[in-house]
Parts: C-alpha cells; structure tokens; sequence
C-alpha cells in the first residue's frame, strides 16, 4: 500500500472510531437537526453530564466532523457538511460492494443454469 | 443513524441449487469475490480469502464457515484476527437465504457485526475492496468468465 493510502486509511480509521459511537451519532444528530449547540446545551438533551458531552464533541471536531467557534467560557459547534456528507457516501459504499457482488453471483448463476437449459435441449434433439 | 447491519435482496433466474453453488464454492466465490479463497463448506471449517497480492499491499483476511444447508442457506464469518476463533463480536457474520420462487430463486444476503467492530475493521476492508481491487478490477475478470460459461460444449 502506498503512503498516500495508507495516510488515507489511518484518516477514515479515526473517522470511524468517531462515528462508531451511540452517543457522537446522537451529538450529531441533535447538531444536524438543531444548527448548532454547546456542550452545555447538548448536555441537557442527552442522559450524559456536561463533561462527557465536551470530551465528545472534542473527538467530533479532531475527525472535522464539526466545527467550533469561541461562545464565551464554551465553544459553540456545528457540523462539517463536507465531512459528513464524505463519512456518509463510505458508509454507503460498504452497501454498493454487496450490490456489485450480489449482482455478479446473479450473472454467473443464471449463466450456468442458461448453459444447463441448452445442454438439455440440446441432448433431446440427439 | 443505524449501521448495524446490511440487507440486500436479489432475484435470480436460476434454481435454488445452482445458486446454493455459485455462493458457497471457494471456485465460484473468487469469480464474484476475492482472488482466491480456500475453505471446505463445511460447518465449522476455517480457512481464508486472499485480495490482491499479499506481496504488493494485498492481504489475507480469515474466513470461517457457520452454516451449510444445501440449497437453502450459507453463511460464513469473516474479517476476524487471524488466529483467533470466529465468533459473535470480532468478526462480520455473512448469511445468504435461498427461496424457491416462481423458475428462479430469491437470494437474501444479510451482514452483521459492523457495531460490534467499532466500524473500523468492517470500513477497511470494504473500502480496500472498493478502492483497491474494486469492479474496475472484477468487471475485465468477469467477462471472459461469463462468455466461458455460455459457450456450449
């Protein structure tokens, strides 16, 4: 593997360590649905104290899934369309590479039974 | 958000029993899948898949049969660490359904396992797949099969 893709792996590896957790999808959630919000108003939402909710955010914003801007003592965060929409479109690649491998189990399945078809039509007319 | 798992559906115009082969063989399955794959299908039976050249950044992902119902269901786990004992929590569980329906069959695919994994495992293989020996690479691959197949003998 070349250093580049491996660069990228190490990348999407942190990405999914980020996403891969209850609590960071219903952060981003609520942040999707709501615009924006601080640990202290995302704390209040969430079964979670305050501090938890900043350690999170803090994961979310090392991956650029969000952002933060200065909002007094807190920091204010929003989410990263770009980033999300690039973690969304890998997640529903891992969907795509089933399609592509199911639609060549369907190619090759219905190729040996054709085969199969004309094998014994074949013998019949002998 | 929900990631747990993959479903697909898929009709095939082919019988049960064919179908049964083209997903459970180690011969069939490097045609639609990895390079190469080595296993029995045979409940219980390890063995391995290969994509790419392990030699060239390929790599050898472990593989591990659970169920063989001819032509009913297959299913099998895969992506645990090599050494370790496929089970529910370090590996993706696998599991085709066959169903008689009108000339042909309906094939259900289900994978599981992707929480458990924390994502990270699961996303890199796909993404290798995807990125690295992805149908760029299947489709040259799969041609020449495919008029093989037709060719009467």
């Amino acid at each position: 593997m070349s250093a580049a893709a491996a660069t990228a792996v190490q990348v999407d590896d942190d990405l999914w360590a980020a996403i891969g957790d209850p609590t960071r999808r219903r952060l981003l959630d609520l942040l999707i649905g709501q615009g924006e919000g601080t640990a202290t108003t995302l704390g209040r939402q969430l079964p979670v104290t305050r501090q938890a909710v900043a350690k999170h955010l803090a994961v979310l914003d090392r991956v650029g899934l969000v952002r933060a801007t200065p909002a007094g003592r807190e920091k204010r965060y929003r989410v990263d369309d770009v980033q999300l929409a690039r973690a969304v479109a890998t997640l529903s690649s891992v969907g795509s590479s089933w399609d592509a491998r199911l639609q060549r189990i369907k190619r090759i399945a219905e190729a040996i039974q054709r085969n199969q078809e004309s094998d014994r039509q074949s013998d019949q007319r002998q | 958000m929900e990631f747990e798992s993959i479903e697909r559906e898929i009709y095939v115009e082919a019988s049960p029993e064919i179908v049964f082969g083209v997903v459970s063989s180690p011969d069939h399955l490097r045609e639609w899948w990895p390079d190469e794959a080595r296993f029995e299908p045979v409940p219980g039976a390890t063995g391995e898949l290969r994509f790419g050249d392990p030699d060239a950044g390929g790599k050898l992902v472990a593989f591990s049969v659970v169920d063989v119902r001819p032509p009913r269901r297959f299913s099998f786990r895969w992506a645990h660490p090599a050494g370790e004992v496929a089970r529910e929590g370090n590996s993706l569980l696998v599991t085709f359904d066959l169903t008689p329906s009108g000339g042909g069959t309906l094939l259900r695919m289900t994978e599981t396992g992707f929480r458990r994994l924390g994502w990270e495992d699961a996303v890199l293989e796909h993404e290798y797949q995807e990125h690295v020996v992805g149908w760029d690479y299947f489709l040259p691959r799969l041609a020449p099969y495919a008029a093989r197949l037709a060719v009467r003998p």
